[in-house]
Formats: C-alpha cells, sequence, structure tokens
C-alpha cells in the first residue's frame, strides 16, 4: 500500500526543489529553511538522492548513522528501495516504529517473512532511525497514534474486534494462518504497536483509517485486545483458549483414556 | 429362553485375611474421603460455589464411591467365571409352524377381501399424505427471496453503525463491511467494500465503471457455504473465507482462485451520488451466497 | 430381611421371581473393551441429567435483549435471549457453569465412546449373524448421538456454533431439486431463519433423547436376549458362554464404573474450560472468526468440505453446487456403507453360520484392512478439518497445507490397507494357529531310563494366550 502510494503521489519538480533550495540557501535562517521545507511536498521513489544541505538535528544525525549500519543495504541510502527492500519513504513515523518497536525490522535475513521477535534496536535507536526517516519525507504518512486504551470502552472494543479483527486474528487473539501469511499472535502487542498497525496495515493486514476505526474506537479496540491476554477464563484450565481441537483432543485422550484405564482395572484383559 | 443345562464354574474364593483387610481398609477410607468430599461440596454451594472446587469435590464424591464399588466386585467377593449353554437357538420346527399357523387363521379373512384390502390402503395412503402436509407449515415458500437482497438503485451503502460512505472514506488498501441504509445487519445483503488502486483493476465485462475511485464491491456472503469473507489480504487484493479458505480475486471480479468456491461473489455496482456518498446502482449481479438447484445459468 | 419381602411383593404383582432369578444369574463376559458401550450409556445418563438442570435456565429464543450481566466485554450490547441465557448459566446461576462444562464434555467423551465400541465390534466380527439388527440399531446410535451433539452445542447462539449451523443450511440447500425447499421447511425461511434454534431446542431435548433412549432400550434388549459373545478361548464352543455373574461382582463392578465416569468427567468439568461462548461473541451472520472448527466429532464433514475441490455440476439453469457431494453424499455413502456392512462381508464371505466367539483381527485380514483403510481416511478428514491450525503451527500457507492433505487422504487410506492386510498375514503365520493341525508330541521318560513318545492331534479352540499360558 506504501509503495502504491509513492508511485501514485504527484511530484514536485525537480527544478522547483532545486530553486527552492537556493532560496533557502540564500534566506540563511536554517530554522526558517526547515519550516519551509517541511512544507514543499514529498520526495519520490524515482527521484534523484536528496542532498541535505540545511542541518539535521543531533538525534536525525543518529539515525543517520544508524540507518546506513542496519537498514540501507535493503531499503536504500535514502530510503529509496532495493531489489532487497520496498520503498519506506513516505510511510511515515507509525510504520517505521511499528516495524522497529516489535522487532520485524531489521529482519534476520533478507527475504525472511517480517514476525515479531524480540528487537535488536534500543528505544533510543528505535527513535533515531524514524526522526531521521520522518525528516527525509516530513508530514507524509501515518502519525504515531495516541492510544489511550483507558479512556476506552471494553464492550465497544469488543464489538469492533468481533467484526474486523476476529477473521484473521481469531476471536482469542492467537493468530491464524490466512493464506499464505500468518496473522499473529497479538498478545505482546503494546497498546501503540496496536494503534500503528490498525492504521499502517503491516503487510497483507489491510488499514484501518479513522473513517473506518475512530481515535475513540481505537482506544477501545485496544482496551479489549490487552484484555485478551488475560482474559476470564472461570472454566478452569483455558487450554491455551485452543477451541474445539484442542478440547477434542482432551476429551478423547485424557477423559476416554482415563476411563479406558479403569475399564483395564475392571475386566479382564487377555 | 432354555434354563442352563451344562454348567461348569471355576471359583477361586475371596481373599481372606490380610490381602481382604487391606483392600477393605482402603475402601473404608475412599469412602470417608467421599463423605468429607460430599460435605465440602453442600458447604461450598452454601458459600456461593466456585467451579474448579465444585469440579474437584465432586470427583472425589464420585469416584470414591466408585472405587469402592469396583474394588469391591474385584477383590471382596469369590471369583466365579461360569461356562453355561447359551440356549438360545431357533426354536424348534414346531413352534414356528405353530406360530405360522397362528398367523394364517386370521389371514385368509383378510386377504379375501381383496377390494376391501385396497380402499384400506387406499384411505391411509390418504391418510399419510394429509398427515405430511403439516410439515409444509413449517417454513415459507422460497420463491424468490434467494435472488433478491434489500439492494435497490439508489440506495447508500451505510457502515454499520448507519453513517453513510463517501467515495472518499477509505484509502487504498483498506475494507469496510457495508449494508443498504435501512437495513443494517441485514444478512443477504451484507457487502464487503475495498479500495483499490483503480488503474489495477480487471473487472469482468466493463463493470470497472461499478467501482468508482477504486471502491469496489462485493457480496460479504462466500459462494461456497455463505459464511462471511471477512478476510482481506491487502498485499495480495484477496478476499478469504474463514470457514473453508476460499479465496477470491478483488482485482479480477472476485472470482474463486483457491478453495472449494467455484464461483465469484457477486458484484455490487456502485455509483456516486450528488453529495458524494456511495450508492448502488441495483442489486447484485447474481444470487449472493451458497448455490442451489435452481439458480440459473451462474454469475 | 428387605429384599427377600420385596421380591415377593413384586411376585405376587408381577410373578417376577423367575425373571429375577434369570436376570441375577446371567453371565457376562467381562473383557475391558466390552465396556465400551456402557461407558456410552452411562455418558448418556450424565447429558440427561445435567441436560435437565441446563434446560431448565436455557431459553431458545433468537430475539434480541441487552446484556448487562457481570461479563462486562459484552456488556450493552445486543444478543439473542439464547445466547445471554447461556451468559447467564456460566456466570450467575450457582453450579452453572460446572454442570455446563460437565455436559459438554460428557458429550465429547459419549460420541468417542460409540465410535470405538463400533470399531471394536467391527474388528472382533461381533456384528454377524444373529446380531446384525443390533449392529444396525448401534449405527443409528451413532448418527443420532452425532445429530444430537450438533444440536446441543448450536443451541448457545455462539460465533463458533452459528457459523456451522450456517454451513449446515448450505449443505440443506445444495441438495438436488429439494435443496431450497429442503432448506427453507427445515430451518423456516431464509437464512437466518430464527426458528431454527428452538427447533434445534426440542430435538435436542425431545425428540433424539427419546429416539436415542428407546433405541439403546431395544440394543440392550436384543444384547440381554442374545447374549454377550465371547472371544475364543480354550473348551468354550461356539454354543457357550463364559463370564462372571451379574449379581454380584459384574453389577458392582459396573455401577463402580458409573461412577468413576461420573467423577472423570466432572473434574473435567470443573477444572478444564471448555466452549468459553463469551470469547466467541454472539453470533452475528456477517462476520465469523479465523481457526473456526466443530467439535471433534463433525470434524471429518468439516475437513471433506474443506479438502473437496470446487467441482460443480451445473446443466440447463440447474446445478448441484459443491456443498452437496463432501457435506450429504459422502457421510451418506459412509454411514450407508456401515449400515450395510453385515450383508456386505456376507456377500463375499457366504458365512450363514451363526456366530457367538468373536474373531481376533488378524485372523480376517481383509476386513480388518477395510477397516483400517476406512479408520484411515476418516481420521485425514478429522484432522483436514484443521488445516489452517495444522497449517500455522508448521508455519506452511493453507493453500499448501490443503493441497499436502488432499494427496494424504487419497494415498494413505490405501497404504494402510496394505499394510493392514500383510501384518495381518504376518501376524497369522506366526501364531501358533487353531487352524493349522498341529501335532502335539508328549516325550516320557520311562522308568528303565528310554524314551517314549505319543502324538495326538493339536486340539481345542485356543487362543494364543491360552497356549502360551498368559
Amino acid at each position: 500500500m506504501s509503495a502504491e502510494r509513492a508511485r501514485r503521489a504527484s511530484s514536485v519538480s525537480a527544478g522547483r526543489r532545486a530553486a527552492g533550495f537556493a532560496l533557502l540557501f540564500a534566506a540563511f535562517m536554517v530554522p526558517a529553511g526547515l519550516a519551509i521545507l517541511a512544507g514543499t511536498g514529498s520526495a519520490t521513489a524515482g527521484a534523484p538522492p536528496v542532498t541535505r544541505l540545511d542541518a539535521q538535528t543531533a538525534l536525525e544525525a543518529a539515525g543517520q548513522v544508524l540507518y546506513e549500519e542496519h537498514c540501507a543495504s535493503c531499503h536504500g541510502a535514502t530510503g529509496q528501495g532495493t531489489a532487497q527492500g520496498p520503498v519506506i519513504l513516505d510511510l511515515g513515523p507509525a510504520a517505521y516504529d511499528f516495524m522497529m518497536s516489535t522487532g520485524r525490522m531489521p529482519l534476520a535475513q533478507p527475504g525472511a517473512q517480517a514476525v515479531r521477535k524480540p528487537p535488536t534496536l534500543t528505544p533510543a535507536e528505535i527513535q533515531a532511525i524514524t526522526a531521521y526517516l520522518v525528516s527525509l519525507s516530513p508530514g507524509s504518512g501515518t502519525a504515531i497514534p495516541d492510544v489511550q486504551p483507558l479512556k476506552g470502552n471494553l464492550s465497544q472494543g469488543e464489538q469492533i474486534y468481533q467484526l474486523n479483527c476476529a477473521p484473521c486474528h481469531g476471536a482469542n487473539g492467537n493468530g491464524g494462518a490466512v493464506g499464505v501469511e500468518a496473522a499473529p499472535s497479538l498478545h505482546k502487542a503494546t497498546p501503540t504497536q496496536i494503534g500503528e498497525a490498525v492504521r499502517i496495515g503491516p503487510g497483507t493486514m489491510p488499514v484501518f483509517d479513522q473513517t473506518v476505526i475512530s481515535d475513540e474506537q481505537l482506544n477501545s479496540l485496544a482496551r479489549y485486545v490487552l484484555y485478551l491476554r488475560h482474559p476470564a477464563n472461570p472454566g478452569g484450565i483455558s487450554l491455551h483458549l485452543g477451541g474445539p481441537v484442542v478440547e477434542g483432543f482432551v476429551g478423547l485422550v485424557i477423559g476416554l483414556g482415563a476411563v479406558v484405564l479403569v475399564m483395564r482395572f475392571i475386566g479382564e484383559r487377555s | 429362553m432354555s434354563d442352563s443345562t451344562h454348567v461348569t464354574r471355576n471359583t477361586q474364593p475371596a481373599p481372606r485375611g490380610p490381602d481382604e483387610g487391606r483392600v477393605s481398609r482402603l475402601m473404608m477410607l475412599l469412602l470417608l474421603v467421599a463423605i468429607l468430599a460430599g460435605v465440602g461440596l453442600l458447604v461450598l454451594y452454601a458459600l456461593g460455589g466456585q467451579v474448579q472446587l465444585e469440579g474437584i469435590l465432586l470427583f472425589i464424591l464420585l469416584t470414591g464411591i466408585g472405587f469402592a464399588f469396583i474394588l469391591w466386585g474385584k477383590y471382596l467377593f469369590p471369583t466365579e467365571i461360569v461356562t453355561e449353554d447359551r440356549g438360545e437357538r431357533p426354536s424348534p420346527k414346531a413352534e414356528r409352524a405353530a406360530a405360522e399357523q397362528a398367523y394364517v387363521e386370521g389371514e385368509s379373512q383378510i386377504t379375501r377381501r381383496s377390494a376391501l384390502v385396497r380402499m384400506l390402503l387406499g384411505a391411509f395412503g390418504a391418510l399419510g399424505l394429509a398427515a405430511i402436509f403439516p410439515i409444509r407449515s413449517l417454513g415459507p415458500s422460497p420463491g424468490r427471496s434467494l435472488f433478491q437482497t434489500a439492494w435497490r438503485t439508489g440506495i447508500r451503502a451505510v457502515d454499520e453503525a448507519g453513517n453513510p460512505v463517501l467515495a472518499s472514506d477509505l484509502v487504498v488498501g483498506s475494507v469496510l463491511t457495508v449494508f443498504p441504509q435501512g437495513h443494517v445487519g441485514s444478512t443477504d445483503s451484507v457487502a464487503i467494500l475495498v479500495r483499490v488502486d483503480p488503474s489495477e483493476l480487471q473487472l469482468p465485462d466493463g463493470r470497472n465503471d461499478d467501482a468508482p475511485f477504486g471502491n469496489v464491491c462485493y457480496s460479504k456472503l462466500c459462494t461456497h457455504a455463505g459464511c462471511p469473507v471477512g478476510l482481506y489480504l491487502a498485499e495480495f487484493h484477496q478476499l478469504q473465507c474463514p470457514c473453508h479458505f476460499s479465496a477470491f480475486a478483488v482485482l479480477k471480479g472476485a472470482e474463486p482462485v483457491f478453495g472449494p468456491a467455484s464461483r465469484p461473489l457477486p458484484q455490487l455496482p456502485l455509483g456516486v451520488d450528488q453529495e458524494g456518498y456511495l450508492v448502488a446502482k441495483s442489486d447484485f449481479t447474481a444470487p449472493v451466497g451458497p448455490g442451489f438447484w435452481n439458480r440459473g445459468s451462474g454469475a | 430381611m428387605i429384599v427377600p419381602r420385596l421380591l415377593d411383593w413384586f411376585d405376587e404383582r408381577l410373578g417376577a421371581a423367575s425373571f429375577a432369578k434369570k436376570s441375577l444369574r446371567k453371565v457376562f463376559p467381562d473383557h475391558w473393551s466390552f465396556m465400551l458401550g456402557e461407558v456410552a450409556m452411562y455418558c448418556f445418563i450424565i447429558l440427561v441429567v445435567t441436560g435437565t438442570f441446563l434446560s431448565f435456565f436455557y431459553i431458545p429464543d433468537v430475539r434480541d435483549v441487552v446484556y448487562h450481566g457481570p461479563y462486562k466485554p459484552l456488556d450493552g450490547q445486543s444478543m439473542s435471549a439464547a445466547y445471554a441465557s447461556v451468559l447467564r448459566i456460566s456466570f450467575e446461576v450457582r453450579a452453572g457453569l460446572v454442570f455446563r462444562q460437565i455436559h459438554h464434555w460428557a458429550a465429547l467423551v459419549m460420541t468417542g465412546a460409540v465410535v470405538f465400541h463400533a470399531i471394536r465390534v467391527f474388528f472382533t466380527g461381533a456384528f454377524r449373524k444373529p446380531r446384525e439388527i443390533n449392529w444396525v440399531l448401534g449405527v443409528v446410535l451413532l448418527l443420532l448421538t452425532i445429530g444430537i451433539g450438533f444440536a446441543g452445542y448450536s443451541l448457545p447462539d455462539d460465533l463458533l456454533s452459528g457459523t456451522g449451523l450456517r454451513i449446515g443450511y448450505s449443505i440443506a440447500l445444495s441438495t438436488p431439486i429439494v435443496g431450497t425447499w429442503l432448506a427453507f421447511l427445515v430451518f423456516g425461511g431464509e437464512y437466518p431463519a430464527p426458528d431454527i434454534l428452538n427447533r434445534l431446542f426440542v430435538l435436542h431435548v425431545m425428540i433424539l433423547p427419546a429416539l436415542i433412549a428407546i433405541v439403546m432400550g431395544a440394543h440392550l434388549a436384543i444384547l440381554w436376549r442374545q447374549k454377550h459373545t465371547n472371544f475364543p478361548a480354550k473348551d468354550l464352543t461356539n454354543d457357550q458362554i463364559r463370564g462372571p455373574r451379574l449379581w454380584p461382582r459384574y453389577a458392582f463392578a459396573s455401577v463402580g464404573l458409573f461412577f468413576v465416569l461420573a467423577g472423570v468427567l466432572a473434574l473435567l468439568g470443573g477444572t478444564a474450560q471448555i466452549n468459553p461462548i463469551w470469547i466467541y461473541g454472539p453470533y452475528h451472520p456477517i462476520t465469523a472468526s479465523g481457526a473456526s472448527q466443530p467439535d471433534w466429532y463433525m470434524g471429518f464433514t468439516e475437513g471433506a468440505v474443506r479438502l473437496f475441490p470446487g467441482w460443480e455440476i451445473r446443466a440447463f439453469g440447474h446445478e448441484i453446487p459443491e456443498p452437496f457431494f463432501p457435506g450429504a453424499l459422502l457421510p451418506g455413502v459412509i454411514f450407508g456403507g456401515m449400515l450395510l456392512w453385515p450383508w456386505i462381508e456376507r456377500f463375499f464371505t457366504k458365512d450363514k453360520l451363526q456366530h457367538n466367539l468373536l474373531q481376533h483381527p488378524r485372523d480376517v485380514p481383509w476386513r480388518t484392512a477395510v477397516g483400517a483403510a476406512t479408520i484411515t481416511f476418516l481420521g485425514v478428514l478429522t484432522i483436514a478439518g484443521a488445516s489452517d491450525v495444522l497449517a500455522s503451527s508448521v508455519d506452511i500457507s493453507v493453500e499448501a497445507m490443503t493441497e499436502i492433505l488432499r494427496w494424504v487422504a487419497l494415498v494413505l487410506p490405501v497404504v494402510a490397507f496394505f499394510v493392514t492386510y500383510l501384518l495381518c498375514r504376518e501376524l497369522r503365520s506366526n501364531d501358533l494357529h487353531p487352524v493349522k493341525e498341529s501335532k502335539i508330541t508328549t516325550v516320557r521318560r520311562s522308568k528303565t531310563g528310554g524314551f517314549d513318545t505319543t502324538e495326538e492331534e493339536g486340539g481345542g479352540f485356543e487362543s494364543v494366550e491360552e497356549r502360551l499360558g498368559l
């Protein structure tokens, strides 16, 4: 989805940009220059790499170093993509933060499926790389949502979850097979990560923007997903909420099995 | 049943002494614990109950009684294995002949009067037919109901909350469950709206006009067994059904690309009204949901 | 003192003394595998007891109510009165949840006991003359048990069982010629037909239990009359029966089995959560959860429907849609074959004798192989019912898993057939088999130190275990 948007986005012509930079440079006000730059639209995949002529913040500079070390080999020097990795410009901070904080990125090897794993980057490093990538295409893409589960309504969250999320992630949040991909388990997701995933649609997940799930509904949804980590299990051992598959196994092997042992004790065995 | 005529017994006496003592002491213990568990259950119920303790105490009570019976049967009675004649065989010829005769005595009076018999059978036939007819009351005639839904030309698409949907509401890669306005929750009308890049659409028969700005809408009911097709794989533009994993290619008119479904999801042709909201141009392009005998020539 | 007086009381009115004598002295072969049928019967009793309790609280009504009970994630939501009543049983009725869970666990165990009992009867040839009637009644009981289970777990009207009910509607709809009428009359209209829940309730608490009780009663009466079969043993002829008497040994053991079964089910019912309908949510036909499976005994139909490709027959404006073949035709063929098996077998063996002695499976290699192949086929289908769970656990796509299972379902039963057949033949040739004439040579040492030998024919119909003194 991000690739499509990148390809479709109308580009500011190279000529206009060069003139703009010359003007900025001539105006010699760095903060002003940054502010104007922020408003002049986004870079595109096909355009030649942008040379940053204005000063970066310290965070962005640190991010650039980290980016070149961990990400550039697959995603290109300025996020324009290579044979091994897609374009990541214009995605916005939500995408960058989600991918790195869930440990999906960097990939263990190029070409592996992006799955949650313990992140190799520290939160500070993630913040730096995010800041750098945002600075390459400021103002575009999805912002990191501010998710407040406690402001949400648990029951409203259940309803939204049942309609939009349960088909892929399962009523129990354990995840499941979805065609060639696997919808992951939700039990380790933080509220922010839940919000980010909903808003960016990582991998093959669809996008749910504010018209489908409002910010207030997102709070409720996050509250319910967090509830699924430790749902009420008044019935006893939850068997991982595995459903009839596990229940059938337990009923036959443990239930009937125990009874068969008693039968063998009672009856003749030869 | 003839009485057992040939009986042999293989009897071992019941255990005595320390063996018997050991078994009966074990049983006493089991039954004592069972009684305590029973009392515990009463107390538990009085206090309001608790699911796990109820199960555990019931288990102790019931298996205590059960094992007491089993141990008693297995160890405290003399073990007697008996071999005896089974006795039942086909009855002696005379007996069978007598049975046949008992029937035949009445039969001749019946079979002689063939006309009466035929009328009687006719009356029973009529009774049978009359008795079947209340079954007709069990449900309505299928009629045309499987061929139409609540969608009509000009009806707006609304979401679960009843809000109409603008053509610009969804972003590319987004999905939304929609209904005809005024019929939120209607099962046969439920549809799934997907926003795709319009340049990628390859709808059949010039139906590209029916997906304004890349908003393409299909029936949400799987054409295999009717489950709601709620899984959207955005990267592959596939709608998948969670029941038996039929997959439908959204860009190509939801034609089935995998699984037991053999017909595409019927499309809901969409237009845009003057205020920018998505409206149906007509009902679905084919009857929705799973197939049936007279569904027609197929989508 | 009490019992003789009771006996007199009944005898004066019913002439029951003779029947009582015969019954108490009745011989009951007590091989452990003969008790599977009993376990099924005892499960039925437990189901009736727990089910009666539940039926006092369950409301078979699909009309919407708004929930304000203790389970907060559903607070304020609109749901059917049926679903709300099961929430009430689970969260508010004292002993409600434990009874509900015992009930559901008992259903899983009962169906398992019936299936394993049928398997035991099949492989030991107990269905042969004169027990064909009981075999037919038994297959009927199997169908009734599966049916009452399906009806039962659909009653809570939760998202998981409701999805299964929808598939049932579609299979009915797919029947040639009469499909639309069948679905509309059984369910009461176009889906989601609201009448179906009440009809399932009537089936589940009245019609099917009554039928099961009647058929089970006939099954037991015939068993009582014909007497149970025996495994072959030394000095046991086809006209004899061997075992302990009903009173007191067998009766005590059997009653004990009932209570232990009840105890095991109670333990499961209290400590192992089953069917947490509050997590699935109330049924709405417009959504479904991933990883949806039916209860285990319906798994073979689910697997068949997943694996069977999208082949439909279409001609002249009419069609036979795909679900009909795996959903109706396949079970029909399988259960029809099961019902007719005694006669199918007789067609090949031409065996018209009465049999009261069982066979060891290895002694009938071809029947054992057919049984093994059928069980393998149904087993693969049952596993295929959870194809997505299996796919995600071994990290391959559902498409790949489906393809693999399709081939496994076709090939593995054939392999099982041949392997079982050859195994039976191998085991037989290694046994000291009574059919093979063996000569017993006895060597005695005489007082004078010489040896003399005597030979005799190997006699008797003796089991391997008897011969080896096990």
